[in-house]
């Protein structure tokens, strides 16, 4: 695949030129599935987008989520405790998952299937903590869609929007890994071929990658 | 389709992917901890997020070893956002400021102080 | 994987082949039925949005004569109509339709790459219009608010549908975008990885470039309505406020504060103007392939219609609050925005030039797709015009919410791409049936549509003018509005009867050309593009002989070509060698 290095911009020309496919040697599957990714970009983005926007017009405070976010460990409450130990097992997952794509292509059904199960695991256990985070939010500091004690009632509602729609998805990749890991398990892609495990691990992947913007844009603002 | 030649590395790229975005996640929470603010923080802080999303994206995403072709297709729609984005943020400014003006709620929201340890 | 190991690879693909009558006609895999599901269900819905363009046209022209019209029934027309035509008519029937039709069969390929999501993609906007259509069904009736759904009058009391409709509403429209999703991802992996040998990008006919140019904004704008749905669905049942500032209605505060309307505006015209456009650019593509074959001319300037496609779908992202010059936004904006939105008229400009210079010295047959082509050229240039008028702030201002912005958005992304996709369906239902639309039928139903057209909406510019108000359930006894404008609106609404009544004599048509009709042949109009070199007609499940697809060996735009026997030459024909390769 490493052919024309040398001249990459030329190589780009050629291969939007080129008849039959643009994507040189990339199946359909994997090409769909990184289309359908930058669709969903843009849903996340705007829900970033509408976030910002009404955090930066609202004229009442907005809570500070260091101090919102922060659980009590060995007595002192350290902030964002339980955001930074989802960042971990998110990242973590995303290791597997590499590691199972890996796996699939050196036709290791096995530990290809194992692999993704850990994954699915990581994912499962993620929003499991997820559902504590909003059940504290909601039982013990009593924030609601609609409104808070602490300030602007967009604190809640962007809150469980954004977080709601990265469970979800992470929820769906969760069935999506496990449906693919059994299939791998019984050798359903023996003859096609384990492009599969890469393009649920883009989809695992991106899913990480959405974490990473609303780590930064709403635990750390 | 024919597989066997698709996306495949040494699992050690992996390990120092890992162990990188560990690094950059654990730096940003340290800005947040160290209590950083203004643009010292907003640097440090979008530096590292870039750098974790570029990786995952890069060598996770294998966006590295594909092809031209698929990389600008995908990296390049995204610029539309940018523009949706710099302009929301001045909409805002600008929706913020008419709201002090005609309704004269507090200009400052009360600077929470930082989180003390 | 070499490429060369693909082509093989889609050759062999065995279409699933059905049995029974349901896998056939109902949950079929096939692509052309399943544009053919798409084609009736959104002429099904299109009809129902024209019935409710008529009752609103016989409110308009006769006032307090019709009981059962008050005003709250008018506003849910309005906003049924508006929501109908834009999206679940002209986007499913271009992009649905003609876009499942046409890109298999114009790339060389076997079917779409994932024929079972295809399938599911149609059930699902099925659903969409059913939920839609839910709307008349429960309590209150559907939404009043306008097609542009502003909140926050669309979700507080004093808009009609404000328990329901608006959920039915916003409901329909997140499943449509799931639909368009499971579809617009097949089309577009369908066009870069899945042509036949020898299809280049630069081979493509200029339909298949204005789908897929299409297709690639509905995909990348359609998560903004997307998203600005979910919200306002959060808002009204949750109470959330995301676009609800603090409000006091009907003397009692709400419990909203602090939401911002602005961010609706900004996130709907974000998707809003670039679905103009993915309304308009299918139309431009296949009206460029109408004009070429039926003037027997290639189109002039193909690479540049190319990108002048390209350019416009990019621009298109950036100048969506040229809807929004009288909201209230900041300042500058105006400014910003004026400026692209008149640089995007650089390439439309571009094509529209380059289809009069393709009908310049050309053998024009005046078929009847090439009658609509044609008034489709001079339509759009109307209602072009009038848009660079209200791409100025300083012209939008007064103009802005009148029926001057009601002709022109009528001109430009109504009637306009209504043309085209009559003139398409005239022209590719040979293709679907093997049958020859009626001609008389076709002209008196294109004559009356046209001149139809010019006399509902050339007035309107002028009731713009004199200040008559879009959205005006009456207009009763303003001062401001000169007497003429009563005479107007009631030629306005006879004709609007007469061309909507005529839409039979096309429906007729359809029906009675595909029992009665003319066996068309394979290739009627002497085209050269592939849908029309496939061994049968209607094809086959699979398009292609078994193991064989076709090779591309030209543009698709070989007419007229000196030196050669026929007029035409097909893209399947290998080069001689004496002209230049293309
Ligand atoms: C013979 C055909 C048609 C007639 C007679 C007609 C008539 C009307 C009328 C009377 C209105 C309401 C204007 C007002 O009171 O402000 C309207 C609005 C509208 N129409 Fe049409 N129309 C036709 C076809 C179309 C088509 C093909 C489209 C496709 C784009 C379309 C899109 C709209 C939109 C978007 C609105 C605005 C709705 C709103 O204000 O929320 N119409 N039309
Ligand atoms: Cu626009």
């Amino acid at each position: 695949m490493a052919e024309a290095t040398g001249l990459r911009n030329l190589q780009v020309v050629d291969d939007w030129a080129a008849d039959v496919e643009v994507f040189r040697g990339v199946p359909w599957g994997k090409a769909m599935m990184w289309i359908f990714l930058l669709s969903d970009t843009f849903i996340f983005t705007c829900f970033l987008t509408a976030y910002m926007t009404v955090r930066m017009t609202t004229s009442e405070p907005w809570p500070n989520p260091s101090e919102v976010f922060a659980l009590e460990a060995f007595g002192v409450p350290v902030p964002l405790l339980l955001i930074a130990i989802m960042t971990f097992i998110l990242i973590t997952s995303s290791g597997t998952m590499a590691m199972a794509v890996n796996m699939g292509y050196r036709r290791r059904r096995g530990p290809a299937a194992l692999l993704m199960v850990i994954t699915a695991l990581l994912g499962a256990s993620f929003v499991g903590m997820q559902a504590f985070e909003w059940t504290k939010l909601i039982m013990d500091e009593g924030v609601r869609p609609w409104g808070n004690p602490m300030g602007a009632p967009q604190f809640g509602s962007t809150f469980f929007m954004i977080t709601g729609f990265h469970g979800l998805h992470v929820s769906a990749g969760v069935v999506y890994l496990a449906v693919v890991a059994w299939r791998v398990w019984r050798g359903r892609y023996e003859k096609q071929g384990y492009d599969i495990v890469e393009i649920t691990g883009l989809y695992w992947h991106f899913v990480d990658l959405v974490w990473v913007f609303i780590f930064a844009f709403f635990y750390l603002w | 389709m024919a597989a066997d030649t698709g996306q495949q590395h040494p699992i050690s790229v992996y390990f120092w992917i890992w162990t990188l975005l560990f690094v950059f996640s654990a730096a940003s929470y340290t800005v947040d901890y160290i209590g950083f603010q203004g643009y010292m923080r907003w640097t440090l802080i979008i530096i590292f997020m870039m750098l974790k999303a570029g990786f995952i994206v890069a060598i996770f995403m294998h966006m590295r070893w594909e092809r031209v072709a698929l990389i600008t297709a995908i990296l390049v729609p995204p610029g539309a956002l940018l523009v949706l984005v710099a302009l929301m943020a001045m909409e805002s400014d600008y929706t913020w400021a008419t709201r002090i003006l005609y309704f004269g709620e507090d200009p400052a929201p009360v600077p929470l102080p930082p989180p003390s340890h | 994987m070499a490429v060369e190991a693909q082509v093989p690879y889609q050759e062999a693909i065995e279409v699933h082949h059905p049995h029974s009558w349901i896998t056939k006609y109902w949950f079929s895999q096939d692509h052309k039925v399943i544009a053919i599901q798409y084609g009736i269900t959104a002429i099904g819905v299109g009809l129902v949005a024209l019935a409710l363009s008529a009752l609103m046209r016989l409110q308009l022209g006769f006032p307090d004569t019709f009981d059962f019209i008050d005003p709250e029934a008018y506003y849910q027309f309005i906003t049924m109509h508006g929501m109908i035509m834009v999206i679940y008519l002209l986007t499913a029937l271009l992009l649905g339709g003609f876009g499942n039709y046409l890109i298999p069969l114009m790339c060389g390929a076997r079917d779409m790459v994932f024929p079972f999501v295809n399938m599911i993609s149609y059930h699902v906007y099925f659903l969409s219009v059913i939920v839609l259509l839910a709307s008349y069904f429960v309590p209150g009736g559907p939404t009043g608010a306008g097609w542009t759904l502003y909140p926050p009058q669309a979700i507080l009391e004093g808009t009609p549908g404000v328990d329901w409709g608006i959920l039915t509403m916003l409901g329909s429209l997140a499943i449509f975008i799931v639909a368009f999703t499971m579809g617009g991802l097949n089309y577009v992996t369908t066009i870069l990885q899945a042509r036949t040998r020898g299809m280049t990008l630069m081979r493509m006919p200029l339909s298949v470039w204005g789908i897929f140019m299409a297709t690639v904004l509905g995909l990348l704008a359609f998560p903004a309505l997307f998203v600005s749905a979910i919200m306002m669905l959060l808002d009204k049942t949750i109470g959330t406020s995301f676009f609800m500032p603090a409000i006091s209605s009907i003397g009692e505060t709400l419990d909203y504060s602090g939401g911002s309307p602005l961010l609706f505006q900004h996130l709907f015209w974000f998707f809003g103007h670039p679905e103009v456009y993915i309304v308009a650019l299918p139309a431009f593509g296949i009206v460029s392939d109408l004009i070429s074959t039926h003037a027997r001319k290639n189109i002039f300037g193909y690479r540049m219609m190319v990108w002048a496609i390209v350019a416009i779908g990019v621009l298109s992202f950036i100048v969506w609050a040229h809807h929004m010059y009288v909201s209230g936004m900041h300042p500058w904006f105006g400014f910003f925005f004026a400026t692209t939105t008149l640089i995007i008229a650089v390439p439309t400009a571009i094509k529209v030039y380059n289809w009069t210079l393709t009908l310049w010295r050309a053998n024009i047959h005046l078929t009847v797709p090439m009658l609509f082509a044609i008034a489709f050229v001079i339509t759009f240039v109307m209602g072009g015009i009038t848009g660079l008028f209200l791409g100025n702030v300083i012209v939008d201002v007064p103009l802005s919410d009148t029926y001057f912005v009601v002709a022109h958005f009528h001109m430009v992304m109504g009637v306009a791409p209504i043309l085209v996709i009559f003139g398409a369906i005239y022209h590719w239902y040979p293709k679907m049936t093997g049958k020859m639309l009626n001609d008389t039928l076709g002209h008196i139903h294109f004559w009356v549509t046209f001149l139809g057209t010019y006399i509902i909406y050339y007035p309107m510019h002028y009731l713009g003018f004199v200040g008559v108000p879009r959205r005006y359930f009456a207009n009763g006894d303003m001062a401001i509005i000169d007497s003429s404008v009563e005479m107007l609106n009631q030629t306005i609404t006879v004709a609007a009867l007469i061309v909507g009544i005529f839409q039979a004599v096309f429906i007729w048509n359809l029906i009675y050309s595909y029992f009665r009709g003319k066996d068309s042949g394979h290739n009627p109009w002497k085209a050269t593009t592939l849908e029309w070199q496939t061994p049968e007609t209607p094809p086959r499940h699979g398009n292609w002989e078994d193991k064989k697809l076709p090779t591309v060996h030209r543009w698709a735009y070989d007419y007229s070509v000196p030196g050669e026997e026929d007029d035409f030459v097909p893209q399947t024909a290998p080069q001689t060698g004496s002209q230049p390769a293309t």
